[in-house]
């Protein structure tokens, strides 16, 4: 179904692979694994968005862009991602299986050549370093990014909350760095990313979909064993099992619509039944339609349009996101905490919980079906002490039990409360 | 009973669906995907936020309601007397949801388990309506906080000033979900009557991609749809001027880089513009203004636009068109100035005809691997049956463009006077960003 085929082709360099002629397309990324370091986060960040630029064969952002559009709009993109701790730099790229080309032509081969030329062998300048255009172009562009994030008032509430929550851990800082760092970068501060990663991050590259992987392995395998690489730096998360105190922060802001963010330490192992239940109570309590955030604090109180639950599990913790009038604030707070307290009591009915696993069974079962949803799926794998694949964690969630549940509500501690609040009255 | 089945294969792709005209009036198609584990389902109406003046086959006057009914339905539409859709929802483990958008109102479900329940669920709540005076009051509340969260996001905001400084008359210009006034104006009676006039099953369709098969789902619809009149509907809209309304607008929001939209205008001939058309204008905005282009080299290179955020898009539907180029700018005028300018210049010299070879292959390719999703095949089957277009001659037309019709559109379409630019700059205020 969805397994993935695995083997180790270097040290702390693992090849995954599914080979699948459902898909009509071919996904192949690769992704450096590396601790947040406050000295190299924004260095890290800014170099699998400069590697993307060019390469030796096109090298010049609009030659490459313009091959990749002729190998049938073939997609090339860098992302930076936070797993806990780990800063995790991926490059991607898109195309269409060999066999819908309207000519025959063999894209999966020049994609491989492609991306480990982008990998191994970018186009430095006499003085080897990335071009300072390129480095230049990236450093105005993350500054923008991060900017840009402001505007979003949901997203920059819930990292908001985040920072003041994880100050003291590495977790808080942020994928792409301060922005001060990123402002004070130097091209060769990324030329020496560069060398760090490939030498000293843990790596995963995966190949997904309509094409013969072992070609692929190969190529890489061979480029990987030309270099010296060294044991890669550990890749741990720091876990806070309970919090001490709850810390409140609110900040004023002209918007309509004011935002609460609420953060608790879900006290759950990763990889154990804890991790499991907590996930299930997290969606019985917020995770759908159906769940007890969405029922009582919007549809039958009126005090929100949005009010969700997440767990990020790597990192153990659950994030409440509403968004509130702001004469609303305080009451949405007493509910959500009253919801959650429900749960404590164990006043949970055998329909919500079946219907709870059955949402997340659905959303693990549907991962098969989407080649980026099975890379996010494996990515986060490898951060668990045990590879699962969906179907495993579908089986796994039907076994928890109410009890199991109510324990997991009672280990959850509110650490955090941020609230941005928007202009009074609310009808403009 | 009396169901007519067809098989459309695509001989370029080796896909094929099924296209059901069933008894009741319902127009519906299933995309078999072998061995996919989940299923897509999209069951819809030809009516949007657009349609607030209208005239039924079967009376004699033009009907004239409140902006925002159509998205209000939507919403309401999940109650029935017995309770809401997405607790029959949780029994059977489907994920639910819906939209409005100018011209149409879907319903939709993914599922990898009890298809064939959830569908029943679909189609039942969908033609049960159930509003009180209560219900609509209620639900007033809700829709006021989302349209308040609209009101603080300046991507939407900068969309509807365009749209506001391009159209005079036109109501692709209200906003979808109505205003704080118009939605204090709905009545149940307002909702029955659209109800009444729109989910006539004649006026819909239902579209299924994925792990599912056509007779089962031929038995459910027999087993639940109920028989329609066959009504048409007009769509009734106030004649708008060639000209736009204004050249510049602009809104100060909390945002920290100003975000711009930048509009070009379009006169249609016919209610709507022809596929040809369509695929003729979207390759032409990727050799103007891909990331393969000199433009965007430019503009990247002055530090005018990021990759981010920078796109174009064919802003098409009944009644209205344009070309809108959209992102975030340090200086949006001097992004227009350019733009503007790039346009002459390419006129004169004609389209390269590497650059549209290299345009056709992406787009093609960029299509066909849109086929990967039941949700994208389902929901695109839909508006294109809406649009008058047939799914698969989209990927036909692609590949069969000639150089000359992408020539004929840069001569026509992207005229200077009848473009309008909206910006969303920061407060003047606007030392409040924290974000270190």
């Amino acid at each position: 179904m969805t397994e993935i085929n695995q083997h180790t082709i270097g040290e702390g360099i693992n090849f995954r692979s599914i080979q699948d002629s459902r898909f009509k397309t071919v996904r192949m990324s690769i992704h450096f694994m590396l601790p947040l370091e406050q000295d190299h986060a924004a260095a890290n960040a800014l170099l699998p968005f400069v590697m993307c630029r060019a390469s030796k064969e096109y090298p010049d952002f609009t030659r490459l862009s313009r091959r990749l559009a002729e190998l049938y709009g073939a997609s090339l993109s860098a992302e930076v991602q936070k797993f806990g701790d780990v800063q995790v730099l991926s490059i991607s790229m898109v195309s269409l299986a060999d066999s819908y080309t309207l000519y025959h032509e063999n894209l999966s081969k020049e994609l491989t050549e492609l991306l480990c030329s982008i990998v191994f062998d970018p186009p430095f300048d006499s003085n080897g370093l990335f071009s300072a255009e390129d480095f230049h172009q990236e450093q105005r562009q993350a500054l923008e990014t991060i900017d840009a994030e402001f505007n979003d008032k949901r997203t920059y509430a819930k990292q908001r909350c985040e920072q003041v929550m994880c100050a003291n851990e590495r977790y808080g800082i942020r994928r792409y760095g301060s922005r001060k760092a990123v402002a004070t970068l130097q091209c060769g501060d990324v030329t020496n990313a560069w060398k760090r990663v490939i030498q000293n991050a843990k790596i995963e590259i995966m190949v997904l979909g309509n094409c013969n992987p072992q070609p692929v392995c190969d190529v890489f395998a061979s480029a990987f064993a030309k270099l010296d690489r060294n044991t890669p730096d550990s890749c741990d998360t720091e876990i806070i099992k309970a919090a001490k105190e709850c810390k409140e922060i609110s900040e004023h802001m002209e918007v309509a619509q004011s935002k609460l963010v609420m953060g608790f330490r879900a006290g759950a192992q990763l990889d154990t039944p804890e991790e499991t239940a907590a996930r299930l109570m997290v969606t019985i309590l917020g995770g759908t339609p159906h769940s007890k955030l969405f029922l009582n604090v919007r549809e039958k109180l009126s005090l929100c349009y949005y009010c969700a639950a997440r767990f990020n599990s790597i990192k153990d913790l659950i994030f409440i996101e509403s968004g509130v009038e702001t004469k609303n604030l305080a009451d949405a707070r007493k509910e959500i905490l009253t919801q959650w307290q429900e749960i404590c009591d164990g006043n949970i009915t055998d329909a919500e919980i079946q219907s709870a696993k059955l949402s997340i069974c659905n959303s693990y079962r549907t991962i098969g079906d989407y080649l980026g949803g099975l890379e996010s799926w494996y990515l986060t794998q490898t951060f668990r002490p045990n590879i699962q694949t969906p179907e495993e964690a579908a089986e796994e969630i039907n076994t928890v039990t109410k009890e199991e549940i109510v324990a997991a509500a009672n280990r959850v501690t509110l650490d955090t409360v941020y609230q941005l609040i928007g202009n009074e009255g609310s009808v403009q | 009973m009396n169901t007519n089945i067809q098989k459309i294969t695509s001989q370029r792709i080796g896909d094929s669906y099924y296209e059901i005209n069933h008894s009741t009036g319902l127009k519906i198609f299933v995309y078999p995907k072998e061995n996919s584990h989940s299923t897509y389902a999209v069951f819809g109406t030809k009516y949007g936020s657009i349609d607030n003046c209208f005239k039924r086959s079967d009376e004699a006057n033009i009907q004239q309601v409140p902006e925002g009914i159509a998205h209000f339905l939507e919403h309401k539409l999940f109650e029935s007397e017995e309770g809401d859709a997405f607790a029959r929802y949780a029994k059977t483990g489907a994920s639910a949801n819906a939209y409005t958008s100018f011209d149409m109102t879907c319903y939709l479900f993914s599922c990898t388990e009890n298809l064939y329940e959830s569908l029943e669920i679909l189609l039942d709540f969908v033609q049960s309506p159930y509003f009180t005076e209560q219900t609509v009051r209620k639900e007033q509340g809700i829709i006021g906080q989302e349209i308040r969260m609209y009101d603080d996001d300046p991507n939407w905001r900068v969309m509807f000033n365009l749209l506001g400084a391009l159209y005079h008359h036109h109501p692709v210009k209200i906003d979808i979900t109505g205003t704080v006034e118009s939605i204090a104006e709905i009545t149940p009676d307002y909702l029955y009557q659209c109800y009444r006039t729109f989910y006539n099953l004649n006026n819909m369709a239902l579209c299924i991609a994925g792990n599912v098969e056509v007779d089962k789902v031929c038995e459910i619809a027999d087993k639940v749809l109920k028989q329609s009149e066959p009504v048409a509907v007009d769509r009734v809209f106030e004649k708008e001027p060639a000209s736009i309304v204004e050249k510049r607008v602009e809104q100060k929001l909390s945002v920290s880089v100003p975000l711009f939209q930048l509009g070009f205008k379009e006169t249609l001939t016919q209610p709507r513009k022809t596929l040809e058309e369509v695929i003729s204008t979207e390759l032409l905005l990727y050799i103007l203004a891909s990331d393969s282009s000199l433009l965007y080299r430019r503009l990247l290179d002055a530090g005018l636009i990021n990759e981010a955020s920078f796109g174009v898009e064919y802003f098409e539907g009944p009644g209205y068109a344009s070309i809108i180029f959209s992102g975030e700018s340090k200086d949006p005028d001097e992004v227009k100035k350019q733009i503007c300018q790039e346009i002459v210049q390419v006129r004169e010299k004609g389209i390269d005809p590497i650059a549209f070879e290299r345009a056709k292959k992406a787009m093609y390719g960029r299509n066909v691997a849109g086929l990967n999703s039941s949700e994208n095949i389902a929901n695109s089957m839909i508006s294109l049956f809406f649009a008058g277009r047939e799914f698969f001659s989209y990927l036909d037309a692609i590949a069969k463009a000639d150089i000359e019709q992408v020539n004929h559109a840069l001569r026509t379409q992207l005229q200077e006077d009848s473009c309008a630019l909206s910006v969303v700059n920061p407060l003047d205020t606007a030392k409040e960003n924290i974000n270190e």
